[in-house]
């Protein structure tokens, strides 16, 4: 067996990716409460704020509650290990490190995992707060996932058909993209598709509309009201790791374009500059889907946000996906 | 190791552990422990070693009571055959498994219970019963296991005399349970009447020269009764009742074992190598031979019960407030799985597509006794320790039984199927193989798996919530109690862990051994 091939060097990648993506994505979060921040006219933190903040929630005493079991304590470690491991099957510009055929279906199970896990800390804290926020998380979760599953899968359905030699993995993108079927109808299917990814990305870091679970006027922070010290700081990294891993996933379904190859790069650099553009559209998605929304918007009632991830935004993947599918189904 | 050898064992230890269990009981409470102990403890050595035995020779053990060979002086087999291909030494390794497990676990869990010396024998005679069923070749032979195990778990069930509900599911389950054997003993005879033997094997060789409307009347009769043994909808009333009734060291065994080898095992053994066997001799002896049924119908039957048992199996369990009812109805649940994977199975039959739904269905059947077994001894501890099973009083369990709701976790992610775990690939065989055969089963999969899901995270919120007064005194159990339920969440991960491996190298070959039926008849006819 290759040892270096198969062991060590995508453990120096998944490693090298979580340093990277912990400090790109934190920063991303200083950049949007400072351009949030703006845009109500006021002058907002410096860039670095969250590293500030994570150092100092790291730094202080973490209260467990009484009532609180183990899960409390191990929630935050799974959940952000889950986004560690999850990093190893993003699209970041490159093909995945560990992408291999079906990995779309690890990709969204780790993804839903995250929230699983962050739901069982919550009610294992024994707060009523945090068992209203867990359950109003739940409901967001089965709510938005169909309609992305739909979509990605249709899509991968769609691409595979073009001829790629591992199917259904997250490396896909790479080979074809959704804009290169060219026909009219499956222009106007992934226009309507880019419309469920954005809504989708917006519930998944719960931004504007759906910033439910952890409302913080309603019901005191929610999910993560019995959260301190070393447990908050951690799962404040995981949701920002999640929103980076979330926004990558639409930016490889529908600007998957690398810039390496117009400086004629091979290897590692390639892959390199390949990341930072990729990390800059990143950026340009969550301003977008993200700060403005945020900023443009306020949330919607739990009831409200349901009917419309439903009737309006899973009616819109059956659709796109239909559209997507015509002429090969015709 | 020569399985051919140890196979007599298998049936020897638990009847001698049986028989002699009311004298070793004059020594005392710990003399009778030890005894069941050491006898399910020799059994699951004897057990094991079979298994590894065809695991690795990829040979049929055939046994013959009383001679060398079955055939005496006569060209056809005249004596009792046993007969262990590799599904059947599957059924025997879990078989032994679970039961010891189960044993281990009593000796904690029962100590309040009085009588106990008739609960050990009680247990090893369900086990011996069980173990028959699997190695049998002979038709009423197995019709005599088949009512060992169904009389001793009668008996089990309503072994708590003085509670009312055990006495009601007793009487539910031996009075429904009874008329299920006695269809199967009408089957049994409605055969031997037709073709003049009981030898699964050579009755194979007779059904495939002249298959009757007899055989047919036959077959309904059987299917009938071993659907009712595996609980499978509309009849899964009975278990509803008896698992929860039951000490749950034998709702382990009932749901771990009891409905697969008395219902899936039996039925994918009497469908495939005795009925389905036509078309295999056909290409041997290019004679007149024809399978004796149509096996796409009567996949299509399976098919039809098992697609209302996942929905309703799995939707019950959703709106049960007893922790035992709710396991109990999952079972039925699960059992559509499983009997879907047989229905598909049988309907591509000689398909790549049929070879991954068996695979799956088997893979599932061992799966899933680990899991359920897991699961009904965990809601021992919890009834042991706090005295209810009322999912409304256990809120916040985790806080004061840690280990116990930890193992709960690992079990109920694993019947999800998620995917670390040993539930994921057998799940995942059955959902593949429905999807290529028909998308509609594969979304009746899927639908009972969201209700399954809805289920187990239900019981998951209860235990992981607000403790209340009476959860605060609880402690996690005594080692007895506990090693058995670790030892089946460590074999569930481990399991987990190599699932592709274990499907190539055991399930895919037990399948290929159960559809070649040719081997499984020329082992008793010598090629004749």
């Amino acid at each position: 067996m290759d040892v270096m091939g198969n062991i060590v060097y995508p453990i120096a990648g998944l490693l090298g990716l979580y340093g990277f993506v912990s400090l790109a994505s934190l920063l991303w979060e200083g950049i949007d409460r400072k351009l949030v921040a703006r845009m109500q006219r006021r002058v907002g933190p410096p860039l670095i704020q969250p590293f500030y903040d994570f150092l100092k929630l790291m730094s202080k005493e973490t209260i467990v509650p009484n009532t609180a079991n183990y899960m409390f304590r191990a929630a935050p470690v799974l959940a952000l290990a889950t986004a560690i491991a999850l990093l190893a099957y993003t699209p970041m510009g490159f093909t995945p490190i560990l992408a291999s055929k079906g990995d779309v279906i690890v990709f969204i199970y780790l993804l839903a995992l995250i929230s699983f896990f962050k739901i069982v800390g919550a009610i294992s804290s024994g707060s009523p707060y945090a068992k209203i926020g867990a359950a109003r998380e739940a409901t967001i979760m089965v709510s938005r996932e169909p309609a992305m599953m739909l979509a990605i899968f249709a899509i991968m359905w769609r691409l595979g058909k073009l001829g790629v030699d591992k199917p259904f993995s997250m490396g896909i993108f790479y080979q074809h993209n959704i804009w290169e079927i060219g026909t009219p109808m499956s222009f106007v299917g992934a226009i309507i598709l880019l419309y469920v990814f954005c809504v989708w990305l917006a519930s998944e870091i719960e931004v504007g509309f759906f910033n439910i679970p952890d409302a913080e006027e309603e019901i005191a922070e929610g999910l993560l009201v019995e959260y301190s010290g070393r447990y908050l700081a951690l799962l404040k990294l995981t949701k920002a790791l999640k929103a980076y891993i979330a926004a990558s996933l639409v930016v490889a379904i529908f600007f998957p374009w690398g810039i390496a190859g117009y400086f004629g790069l091979t290897g590692l650099s390639a892959d390199v500059v390949n990341l930072l553009f990729h990390t800059l559209k990143v950026f340009i998605l969550l301003f977008v889907v993200g700060s403005v929304f945020r900023a443009v918007t306020g949330r919607l009632k739990i009831t409200q946000a349901v009917d419309f991830l439903w009737k309006n935004v899973f009616l819109a993947s059956l659709v796109g996906s239909l559209l997507l599918a015509m002429e090969v189904i015709m | 190791m020569n399985g051919h050898e140890i196979l007599p064992y298998l049936i020897i230890i638990p009847l001698l552990g049986a028989f002699s269990m009311p004298i070793v009981n004059l020594l005392g409470r710990k003399a009778r422990e030890a005894w069941a102990v050491i006898i399910t403890g020799a059994t699951l050595a004897v057990g094991s070693a079979l298994f590894y035995s065809v695991w690795e020779n990829k040979s049929i053990i055939v046994y013959t009571l009383g001679a060398k060979s079955p055939l005496g002086q006569a060209n056809f087999p005249i004596r009792i055959v046993w007969e262990v291909d590799l599904f059947g030494a599957i059924m025997v390794l879990m078989v032994t498994l679970v039961g010891f497990l189960a044993v281990v676990y009593s000796l904690g869990y029962m100590k309040h219970d009085t009588g106990l010396d008739k609960y050990y024998t009680l247990i090893i005679i369900l086990e011996l019963g069980m173990l028959g069923i699997a190695i049998t070749g002979d038709l009423f032979n197995f019709y005599v296991f088949l009512e060992i195990m169904s009389i001793a778990s009668y008996a089990l069930v309503a072994f708590r005399n003085d509670t009312w509900e055990g006495i009601e599911a007793g009487i539910k389950y031996m009075f429904v349970g009874s008329i299920a054997s006695a269809f199967i003993l009408l089957g049994i005879a409605l055969l031997y009447g037709q073709y003049g033997t009981l030898t699964m094997s050579y009755l194979a060789v007779k059904l495939a020269q002249n298959p009757t409307v007899t055989a047919k009347v036959a077959l309904a009769l059987f299917i009938a009764g071993l659907l009712f043994k595996s609980g499978a909808s509309p009849v899964h009333m009975w278990l509803a009742d008896a698992h929860p009734a039951a000490p749950s060291s034998i709702s382990a065994m009932l749901s771990g074992l009891v409905i697969k080898i008395g219902g899936i095992y039996a039925l994918a053994r009497i469908l495939f190598s005795v009925y389905g066997a036509g078309m295999s001799l056909r290409g041997l002896y290019m004679g007149d031979f024809h399978p004796a049924i149509n096996l796409t119908t009567v996949g299509w039957v399976i098919i039809i019960f098992a697609c209302i048992t996942l929905i309703v199996g799995n939707a019950m369990a959703v709106i049960q407030n007893d922790m035992k009812r709710l396991l109990a109805y999952s079972s039925v649940g699960q059992i559509g799985y499983i009997l879907l994977g047989l229905g598909i199975g049988l309907a591509a039959y000689g398909s790549q597509t049929g070879e991954i739904a068996m695979a799956g269905a088997i893979y599932h059947t061992f799966n899933h006794a680990l899991m359920k077994a897991l699961l009904f001894l965990i809601a021992g501890v919890v009834i042991h320790q706090l005295g209810t099973r009322d999912l409304n009083e256990l809120s916040g369990l985790a806080k004061t039984m840690p280990k116990t709701t930890f193992a709960f976790l690992i079990g109920a992610a694993a019947i999800i199927g998620m995917p670390p775990l040993n539930g994921f690939a057998s799940k995942w065989l059955i959902y593949e193989s429905s999807a290529i055969f028909n998308p509609i089963l594969g979304a009746i999969a899927i639908i009972g798996t969201a209700f399954c899901t809805a289920a187990y995270v239900k019981v998951l919120y209860t235990f992981f919530g607000r403790p209340n007064e009476r959860v605060m005194k609880a402690r996690d159990p005594e080692g007895s109690m506990l090693w058995p339920i670790i030892i089946l969440a460590v074999a569930i991960v481990v399991m987990g862990l190599f699932p592709w491996q274990i499907s190539d190298k055991v399930m895919i070959p037990a399948v290929k051994a159960l559809e070649n039926q040719l081997a499984y008849i020329s082992a008793v006819l010598g090629g004749a």
